[in-house]
């Protein structure tokens, strides 16, 4: 649904984002994760046909971007950074001013439609100065679904909501997963993208990574088992010597083992242990985050810039 | 033209709840209205030439309306979208940039000309039931056009400025204080006429037309330039 190529734009000497390609398929939620400055916001909005690439080339919906804009923009829909909501207009107001914007014929049941959703219906002819900030986030929720987009780009749709209104946009997202839409977050949530996203993509100006968070950790930690001893002998480590080990190290009464695949190469570990004397109190897999993932990977990307 | 209208509607639904632009687009064609007719109620008692006269000058205010009714209405336009970040998700919708700028340069025109329009027929009115009647010399075909074909290009002049003005500004009362420029075209047949340089007439009227034309084309021109998407979300601050 999105494909992107060579992606890249400058603002003057300044490189936003360099050398881009990625992909997003229909039915798949992905995340850009960032820090501030990585050039999320610059590529939603050449994703949305809003800023022109300074090279590369990219898809949307089929639809080359730029070559085709108005064909992108009727199938895509974006929240914006902030809501940008017209304040001193109701919640309808709002919703039918985009609803003509974008030639929907049945706008008042729409309106109605998306209103009820997010439970915004009861309010809907005050003005929305009046509304909290995550009323105003859902509205603009409800802006950006408003004409049924095959594709989305949020960015960051999470920030600066209390926990509940958090919660409660998160849980929308989550409910996106089984419709036929592409969706693209942009976040600096980690675990918001670990939690919603199929498969993450880590910015900074060029693609640093990407794969799901499994795939991500994985690769980087490797999969490390943690086996808890009742009797820890020094040197037990060394002696472990089985091909599926790729390292051992024993820290305390934990002996810390890097393997392939535990499911596989578990038993076999297991087996050699007792063999070598050792009284297992437990075995499990090291829980690694996303949030390691991303600060081992942008913490190299630092040292290298 | 769909899109243009549901611009249309929306600034005006906008418009009318800001409390400042509701002052300035009633207040002061009131006030013109009040001080042109208490000018002409002075001359009640003279002969139809020097009432006549005294109409004429009374006339001239009527130019500036169509000027400063829509510079109120256009600052709180383009200002109010950057305050509250509305353009990006505009500019992300199929709308294209002519249909916004259209939809952006007519809301203030639109009640700007109407307004001023309205308040020349009131005052007209008003000035009928003081003389009981219009004095002969003063309704000339160069005062009519003066008032009726210039208002629209004073309206957008003035319209064109604040669009540019705005841009680079993201404070109303700025975009409004430097947008005040463009009082300057209708002020000068203010001047002409108040120091009786020349009496209203076709020659008079035409060069003000003249003038106008290249000067709209010229800020429409930069205005076009500064209104396309990628302008607006990359360095409109």
């Amino acid at each position: 649904m999105i494909r992107v190529e060579g992606l890249t734009r400058r603002f003057g000497d300044r490189v936003a984002v360099e050398g881009l390609t990625f992909e997003v398929r229909e039915g798949e939620i992905v995340a850009l994760l960032g820090p501030n400055g990585a050039g999320k916001t610059t590529t939603v909005r050449m994703l949305a046909c809003l800023i022109s690439p300074t090279s590369g080339r990219a898809w949307v919906g089929g639809h080359e971007v730029h070559a085709e804009p108005e064909a992108i923009r009727a199938i895509v829909g974006i929240l914006t950074e902030t809501p940008g909501l017209y304040r001193r207009l109701s919640a309808r107001q709002n919703l039918r001013f985009f609803a003509e914007l974008y030639g929907i014929q049945d706008a008042r049941d729409r309106i109605e439609k998306y209103l009820r959703f997010f439970g915004l219906w009861e309010r809907r002819d005050e003005p929305v100065a009046t509304y909290s900030k995550g009323m105003r986030q859902k509205l603009a929720l409800a802006r950006a679904l408003l004409h049924e987009p095959r594709v989305l780009l949020l960015d960051e749709p999470t920030a600066g909501l209390d926990p509940e209104s958090a919660r409660s946009v998160r849980e929308f997202i989550a409910g996106l997963k089984g419709e036929r839409r592409a969706v693209l977050l942009c976040t600096h949530n980690l675990p918001e993208a670990e939690r919603l996203c199929d498969r993450i993509l880590l910015l900074r100006t060029r693609l640093i990574a990407q794969g799901t968070p499994e795939e991500l950790k994985r690769r980087l930690f490797g999969t490390r088992v943690v086996i808890e001893l009742a009797n820890p002998r020094p040197g037990i480590d060394a002696e472990l010597r089985l091909p599926v080990v790729k390292s051992a190290e024993l820290a305390g009464a934990r002996l810390y083992v890097e393997v392939s695949d535990p499911h596989r190469d578990n038993p076999a570990l297991v087996r050699r242990l007792v063999e070598l004397g050792a009284e297992i109190v437990s075995v499990r897999e090291e829980e690694t985050t996303l949030e390691d993932v991303y600060h081992e990977l942008m913490g190299d990307t630092d040292a290298q810039g | 033209m769909r899109r243009v209208k549901a611009v249309l509607r929306r600034e005006w639904e906008e418009a009318v709840r800001i409390r400042m632009v509701l002052f300035s687009v009633s207040f002061f064609p009131l006030f013109m209205v009040g001080f042109a007719a208490y000018l002409v109620w002075q001359g009640r008692s003279l002969p139809p030439q020097g009432q006549a006269v005294l109409m004429n000058t009374a006339l001239i205010y009527f130019f500036v309306l169509p000027v400063v009714i829509p510079l109120s209405i256009a600052a709180y336009s383009i200002v109010g979208e950057k305050e509250q970040g509305t353009l990006e998700p505009v500019l992300a919708t199929p709308i294209r940039d002519w249909e916004l700028f259209l939809g952006k340069a007519l809301a203030p025109v639109i009640p700007g000309v109407l307004i001023s329009w309205a308040a020349f027929g009131i005052f007209l009115i008003a000035s009928c039931l003081i003389l009981g009647g219009i004095p002969p010399g003063v309704l000339s075909p160069p005062w009519l056009l003066s008032i009726f074909a210039l208002a629209p290009f004073t309206a957008l002049f003035a319209v064109f400025v604040t669009m540019i003005v705005s841009s680079r500004t993201t404070d109303t009362r700025a975009a409004y204080q430097f947008s005040s420029l463009a009082v300057l075209p209708a002020l000068i047949p203010l001047i002409v006429y108040s120091a009786r340089l020349t009496a209203v007439n076709l020659i008079f009227v035409g060069i003000e037309v003249g003038v106008l034309l290249p000067l709209n084309a010229v800020t429409l021109y930069i205005a076009l330039r500064l209104f396309r998407r990628e302008e607006i979300l990359t360095r409109w601050k």
